[in-house]
């Protein structure tokens, strides 16, 4: 028997993340994933080499999402609009720039699923996570309409599509087992978060990523999907339990990098920060309403509390509201951290941060601004900006990545004046402090968990194609792991371990359930010899195990196990039938 | 009684056949016993438990639920008499012996509850247990383990098992009967190692994990007690261990760490050659767990990285980078093998989601970083990110680590972390922010910056938490003694910032002076060179002798703390005598002129205030001038009258602020000013004195004190009326308070200069208008009389001396001629209106002041040996006087009060007292004439003089004295009994 993994899609390529895999018969389909970069038939993974006939409902037992990505739509827009005002020179690079990046990462997950499932016609059951599920018809809503309203390309699928896959979706928590059918059992694990492109702030870190185990009879096996190894201020690490594996199908992004600690970019952050703030400065962080913003309000939170800094922290973001809804009604996504403070406060009713009003911006003292957008594209962070930009004493910090022409971007080369058409020019006398968090699992993270799971054999999906090589040979080098790195539409074929049924006899059972060892006492006499002869090692015990167990076939055919005791008697049995 | 006889032939008829009757019966009697009581109670109880005994096998069966209910109740019961408890364990062994197997696990119970409260019998019970022992083994079963059990809980030391009898339980085919000898080996149940260990070994490879995991705990017990020869054995344990750190089971796994880590420095410390070898071994498997997914296992992890004694530099450096290091020189085939799996060991740690593994991190880090120095460095960065996690148990176990780095001299705090580590001082945990002082009492400084940066964090945490104090003064004597060079160079800055707070208005933030002060006189702490700190700061410190006392409790205590600022501070004196001879004006060395600035601002400022000329500084000083005219060798002498001038200074310094403080009254932040006042106060009855002068003044100082802060507490409660309706008995009680105590200031001291009586005058007026400002009070007249006399001694004094009135006395002035017909016209608003004009003059002690006091002892007295006494009879109550500076035209008094009110008094004749100086003793039988017809009374004695200014009203009719007393010491009670 065999475990046969298809790689659809995100095979020596990110994005389009779909993979098929056959255990013991049963075919489940991993993700289901649309690539942007392409507006032709290859966006979609090639479903017809799960089923010449398109008769997917019996080709496929199921299909398991393990998370989304999402971005703020209302963000997209906004930003469009205002890199146009920026620089003119700039609309049509910023435009194409922007988004080949979403090309390249959007919904890589789940972007083909309502097309697969609703146009290709498949009816068997969907499995994702409770956060996923909740989020996932908001996001293809919105990417719906981005592609046809702002590409202007034909529809492929539209809102009652969305409606109709979204009621065959059926919603799993952690560690739940799923039976889905009578040999086919599936289980999600916590995978912490992940974003795919560390410079796209846009990119909202999503909660609910989940590893899931599938079991099928003897053959198990696990898909990562998205997981990160290390903790973050408010979304965990992954956790999975020691499993017997298989097959490890992970993805390698960051199959080369080494990332290091983040803790002392925080501290050079808080620093900066509180320096600036104790000689009485501002201080503006232009963010996006989630994810990363979560995150430095928690981190900046905790810092005022412990230093009882009475400086005020405002929060513009609109979003906010409804970004924490979710994370409050999905706690048991998050970390240990907002896990534990929970039932006392909740981490994300911030003691210190309080709602911006606009009186704010006039107000003389230190203070703190979280402003929308990030990059200082536009809205009130380019607004704050412009007023707070010509004094020495005001701190910009930028968390994250900033497209070229946007304001951020220019600003990273500290220059003494900024032009923001011909007529406005902003005097730049303000310190600009970078932050570059990176919340990413790295080479280290992925060899870390292949090595608590120990697996038979590991396919790496979802990477680039040379760094999948260098880390299949890490893995091959270190663990002695055979790995696998397929190619789009290739499949990989790895023995499953089948169990044998057998009979047991009653002795061996016994003997099994007694300790299979021995004691071996030697008497005074051996010990003094033993002693002149090998003085190091004289236990006056010794433990023999006696493991001898055999296996015979027995006249119907049938496998045995019997002890070693009881082959001499079969023996003799044999030689008086004969 | 009579129900429970009446159901006893019932009961006893009822249940009538042979098999059930006996256990039944013991029941009944059980049943009886409960509710009898004393003897009887026995009885039943004992009848009971020979019921039971007597009982077949048979029929014992049938000893109910109820029954052991019932013994358990007896047991646990102390007042059941001995032998009923002797019947009841005769019983529950015999039934050990007849009674189904079922039934042995409940009187095993109930054994080992009756050996813990009765423990004469377990040594009884341990017998005859183990006497039964034997015939339970073959095969071993459940009930082999409950009895071992008992065994075990009766017996406060371990118990030992014999081989056969360990080995056959072990190799039991009932797993829970193994778990239990696995768990209990090594701790409760004694084995020989030798036996226990190839049997535990065998047992790691059990199918059950719990097995598996209680014989790696076992092996961990036994690593820690045992002695091991041979190498291989420690070796196959480890080694043993290393298997099962990849176990599934997640406890077997947090325990295999737990034996790799033991084992592991155990086979390390076999071969000295092969040490470093074997440690960098364990610590690369240690480290190669360290991402297991159970937080359990990486906190048991970090505890076993915790107790390594060596490791190689490279590989603790390799576990603080994620990336695998390329070395300088050629690295060691170890280093290549291990590197990849200590890869960011701790950095990992040190990222954890769970708090308990960042805790555990840092505490492994204690031990880690004595290993190499250059780690050390490195891995403080890392502690530095540690100090902005949000778990307050995180950032005070980094703190800890580093502190015990600073032990070890392994802690280079760098100017970029210094920043960050001075952030930490301003924590809001108190825990956090005393460990981190902590580290800067060990802190040596590079630079003077560093040292100003620190300081000022430290002076701000005053402000911020103010609880803290004495260890901010600790940590700054600290600081100060480890870097005098820096203090040296901001001392001007202190002595100025000091100096111009005790004499402006700012003394207030008196928190902040005691630091400065405490900072700098710790620098010149441990060598005689004073440096450019002036000697007045020294004097300074003095004042705030008690608050900052505890700074140095780690190397004096506070009376030698005082006698090192005297000596100090008595070098200031040379630069005076030169000004007092009349060469003030001559240059001097730059050094003396800014110690002499310091000094005179003070005195300049005492003379303006006086507004009096020169007189105050002229008596300054020559106070001084004359104790440096004695010999300075003469050491003895030397030091007396020093310390004497340092407390006159001091008082002198106390009253000095009190005018400044006036303001505060007037703004309504009483509050404030109370807590100064109380704060002096303290310091006053904290000083100690060698000679009179010292004592009389302070006596003075305390009293006027004390009177000020009554008036302030008085004057806060008439100024806020509304608050007056409720407190208007503590009112009351406080004008009366200050009344008397007013009386106290004018009698009991002698020797004011013309000014200074003004001064106590006019406050004397002051405490007369607010009682007049009370405008329900009753006795409105007699006050207004008495104010009166004082207002025209005070106006004759002010004659006398050709000077102004105050703004205040001038008011009163009118106020009293204008009402002549005493005062009841005038509305406390008028008196209101003069109050706003007063404020306190700036009074100086006088030099010759004397405080009129008097000791009173009565010898042999007290409750148990009470003074004869025969009713109607006069009694003599002897008494042992010693008056103090008190003239023989004064007229003194004993007063002698008895319970009910009456009073008598006996006039003292100062001129039969024996005189040596200003003291005078007489040793006097005082008779008392109204002995009452009791068996005992007591007599409340003290002495009184007689005022001499208020004559209003005559106190006594006859045979007393003329005017009011004004007591001049504590009353004593005397005890009186009848002579039978």
């Amino acid at each position: 028997m065999a475990i046969e993994t298809l790689v659809l899609g995100a095979g020596q390529e990110v994005g389009k993340s779909c993979v098929v895999v056959n255990i013991n018969g049963k075919r489940i389909m991993f993700d289901c994933g649309m690539h942007m970069g392409v507006s032709d038939h290859r966006r979609y993974p090639n479903f017809s080499l799960i089923s010449p006939t398109g008769d997917f409902d019996t080709a496929l037992s199921c299909i398991i999402i393990t998370h989304l990505y999402c971005i703020n739509t209302l963000f997209l827009r906004f930003h469009y609009f205002l890199i146009i005002k920026i620089s003119h020179s700039l609309i049509l690079y910023s435009y194409i720039f922007f988004f080949g990046i979403i090309c390249d990462s959007h919904l890589d997950h789940l972007g083909a699923l309502v097309y697969f499932t609703e146009v290709c016609g498949f009816h068997g059951p969907i499995y994702m996570t409770y956060p996923t599920k909740a989020l996932a018809p908001l996001m293809l809503e919105d990417y719906r309409k981005v592609l046809v309203e702002r590409r202007g390309e034909e529809e492929q699928f539209n809102s009652d599509h969305i409606a109709e896959c979204m009621k065959k979706v059926i919603a799993v928590d952690l560690r739940q087992t799923i039976q889905v059918d009578k040999d086919l059992q599936i289980r999600a694990y916590y995978a912490g978060h992940f974003t795919l492109f560390e410079y796209l702030t846009l990119i909202l870190k999503v909660l609910g990523a989940a590893m899931f185990h599938a079991k099928v009879g003897d053959s198990e096996m696990v898909y990562t999907g998205d997981y990160n190894m290390t903790p973050d201020r408010h979304l965990g690490a992954a956790q999975i339990d020691r499993l017997r594996l298989d097959l490890l199908i992970t993805e390698s992004t960051y199959g080369t990098t080494i990332r290091d600690s983040k803790y002392a970019r925080e501290r050079e952050f808080l620093d900066a920060v509180h320096k600036c703030v104790s000689a009485g400065g501002k201080v503006l962080i232009p963010t996006f309403g989630l994810g990363r913003a979560q995150e430095l309000c928690i981190l900046m939170d905790d810092y005022w509390e412990r230093m009882n800094l009475k400086v005020p922290i405002y929060f513009s973001a609109g979003l906010t509201k409804q970004a924490n809804v979710y994370y409050k009604m999905l706690i048991n996504w998050t970390s240990q951290k907002i896990k534990d403070s929970y039932p006392t406060n909740n981490a994300f009713d911030f003691k210190n941060v309080c709602k911006y009003e606009r009186s704010v911006l006039d107000t003389p003292g230190p203070c703190v601004l979280f402003a929308s957008p990030g990059m200082i594209s536009g809205g009130l962070s380019l607004e704050v900006f412009k007023r707070w930009a010509p004094f020495e004493n005001t701190l910009v910090a930028l968390p994250g990545y900033c497209l070229p022409g946007t304001v951020g971007h220019v600003l990273m080369s500290k220059p003494p004046k900024i032009e923001l058409d011909p007529n406005t020019k902003i005097d730049v006398r303000c310190q600009v402090h970078q932050l570059a968090f990176s919340p990413h699992t790295d080479s280290k993270g992925i060899m870390d968990l292949i090595k608590f799971l120990s697996p038979k054999h590991v396919i790496l999906v979802h990477g680039e194609k040379p760094k999948m090589v260098s880390l299949k040979e890490k893995i091959h080098s270190e663990m002695g792991i055979p790995c696998y790195h397929p190619a789009n539409n290739e499949t990989v074929s790895v023995p499953s371990t089948v169990y044998v049924k057998a009979q047991a006899s009653d002795a061996f059972m016994e003997r099994c359930l007694k300790p299979n060892f021995k004691l071996h006492k030697c008497s005074s006499q051996e010990l003094s010899i033993k002693t002149l002869t090998d003085k190091n090692i004289v236990p006056e015990l010794q433990v023999i195990n006696e493991k001898a167990v055999f296996i015979v076939e027995d006249k119907s055919k049938k496998l045995k196990v019997v002890h070693n005791d009881e082959v001499l008697v079969m023996l003799g049995e044999k030689k008086t039938e004969d | 009684m009579g129900v429970l006889s009446a159901i006893q032939p019932f009961e006893l008829h009822h249940h009538h056949t042979a098999s059930t009757t006996s256990p039944l019966k013991g029941d009944y009697y059980q049943y009886l016993a409960k509710f009898k009581c004393g003897d009887e109670r026995k009885e039943a109880a004992d009848q009971s438990m020979k019921t039971y005994q007597n009982n077949t096998p048979e029929s014992i069966r049938l000893i109910s639920m109820q029954t052991f209910t019932s013994m358990m109740n007896e047991i646990l019961n102390p007042s059941t008499p001995k032998s009923t408890v002797s019947s009841i364990f005769k019983t529950l062994i015999h039934s050990l012996l007849h009674s189904p197997e079922s039934h042995h696990s409940q009187i095993l119970k109930l054994i080992t509850d009756l050996s813990s409260h009765h423990p004469s019998l377990a040594q009884l019970a341990l017998d005859s247990l183990q006497s039964m022992l034997p015939q339970l083994t073959d095969p071993p079963s459940q009930l082999t383990i409950e009895y071992l059990d008992a065994l075990v809980n009766i017996s406060e030391r371990p118990v030992e098992v014999d081989d056969s009898l360990f080995t056959s339980i072990c190799l039991a085919a009932s797993f829970p009967v193994r778990l239990w000898m696995v768990r209990n080996s090594g701790c409760r149940v004694m084995v020989r190692p030798k036996l226990l260990y190839p049997v535990l070994m065998g047992m790691t490879k059990e199918p059950y994990p719990c097995v598996r995991e209680e014989s790696l705990e076992a092996l961990v017990r036994l690593g820690e007690c045992a002695v091991f020869e041979e190498v291989s054995l420690v070796k196959g344990c480890y080694e043993r261990g290393v298997q099962l750190l990849s176990d599934n089971e997640d406890c077997v796994r947090i325990s295999a760490v737990r034996v790799v880590a033991l084992w592991g420095l155990m086979l390390a410390s076999f071969n000295v050659d092969m040490k470093t070898y074997w440690s960098n071994e364990v610590f690369a498997m240690l480290c190669s767990v360290v991402r297991d997914m159970n937080m359990k296992v990486r906190v048991e992890v970090f505890n076993g990285l915790g107790k390594m004694e060596i490791v190689s530099k490279e590989l603790l450096m390799q576990s603080l980078s994620k990336r695998v290091l390329v070395l300088d020189q050629s690295p060691t085939e170890q280093f290549v093998l291990l590197a990849s799996n200590v890869a960011g060991a701790l950095v990992h740690g040190v990222e954890d989601e769970f708090f308990e593994v960042r805790k555990s991190v840092c505490q492994s880090l204690r031990a880690l970083t004595v290993l190499s120095v250059e780690f050390a460095h490195a891995a403080l960065n890392l502690l530095m990110d540690v100090l902005n996690d949000y778990k307050v148990e995180v950032r005070f176990q980094a703190l800890e680590t580093m502190h015990h780095m600073a032990i070890n001299h392994c802690l280079e705090l760098q100017e970029n972390y210094m920043h960050k580590f001075l952030d930490v001082l301003e924590d809001n945990s108190s825990e956090v922010r005393f460990s981190a002082r902590k580290i800067v009492r060990l802190m040596k400084l590079r630079n003077h910056l560093l040292f100003k940066s620190t300081m000022d964090v430290l002076l701000k945490n005053l402000d911020s938490y103010p609880q803290d104090e004495a260890d901010i003064f600790s940590v700054l004597s600290h600081l100060g003694r480890n870097h005098k060079q820096f203090v040296d160079l901001i001392a001007n800055e202190i002595a100025d910032e000091v100096t111009a707070s005790f004499e402006g208005n700012r003394e207030f933030n008196s928190a902040r002076m005691a630091a400065l002060l405490v900072l700098s006189i710790s620098a010149p702490f441990l060598n005689a060179d004073v440096g450019p700190i002036p000697p007045v700061i020294f004097s300074f410190a003095a004042t705030f002798l008690s608050r900052i006392c505890c700074a140095f409790s780690d190397v004096m205590n506070r009376d030698t703390l005082l006698e090192y600022l005297i000596q100090k501070s008595s070098s200031m004196v040379q630069p005076e005598v030169n000004i007092s001879n009349g060469e003030g004006q001559n240059p001097l060395a730059k050094d003396d002129v800014q110690n002499v600035a310091g000094n005179e601002m003070i005195h300049s400022e005492i003379t303006i205030n006086n507004g009096e000329g020169q007189l105050p500084l002229s008596k300054y000083n020559v106070q001084n001038v004359a104790l440096e005219m004695k010999p300075p060798n003469d050491v003895g002498q030397h030091k007396q009258p020093v310390h004497d001038s340092v407390v006159l200074t001091y008082i002198n310094y106390i009253l000095v602020k009190l005018p400044n403080i006036w303001p505060k009254v007037q703004s309504y932040s009483a509050n404030e000013v109370l807590c100064s006042l109380r704060h002096w106060k303290e310091e006053l009855t904290s000083l100690t004195f060698d000679s009179s002068a010292p004592a009389d003044a302070s006596a003075f100082a305390l009293l006027y004190l004390k009177i000020i802060k009554l008036v302030v507490e008085v004057w806060d409660h008439l100024v806020r009326k509304t608050e007056v309706v409720s407190g208007t008995v503590e009112l009351e009680d406080k004008l009366e308070k200050l009344d008397r105590r007013a009386k106290e200031l004018m009698n009991r001291f002698v020797g004011f200069s013309a000014e200074e009586e003004i001064s106590v005058l006019e406050l004397i007026l002051l405490t007369y208008t607010l009682r007049l400002c009370r405008a329900e009070i009753c006795s409105r007249n007699f006050i207004f009389k008495r104010m009166t006399i004082i207002y025209l001694r005070t106006e004759s004094f002010l004659k006398l001396r050709s000077d102004v009135a105050s703004g205040f006395v001038a008011e009163l002035g009118n106020l009293i001629r204008e009402s002549s017909n005493g005062g009841a016209s005038c509305s406390s608003l008028a008196f209101d209106n003069c109050l706003k004009l007063f404020s306190p003059k700036r009074l100086m002690i006088p030099e010759g002041i004397r405080h009129r006091r008097a000791e009173l002892s009565i010898p042999n007295n007290c409750p148990d040996y009470p003074l004869p006494f025969a009713p109607g009879l006069t009694a003599s109550i002897p008494c042992d006087i010693t008056i103090h500076n008190i003239s023989s035209n004064c007229r003194a008094w004993v007063r002698m009060c008895i319970n009910d009110g009456f009073t008598q008094h006996v006039y003292l004749d100062l001129q039969s007292f024996e005189v040596s100086g200003e003291v005078r003793k007489i040793s006097y039988a005082v008779p008392y004439y109204r002995t009452p017809e009791v068996d005992s009374f007591n007599l409340k004695v003290c002495i009184g003089l007689e005022s001499l200014f208020e004559n209003v009203t005559p106190v006594q009719a006859h045979g007393g004295p003329k005017c009011e007393l004004v007591l001049l010491c504590e009353e004593k009670i005397v005890y009186l009994s009848r002579v039978l």
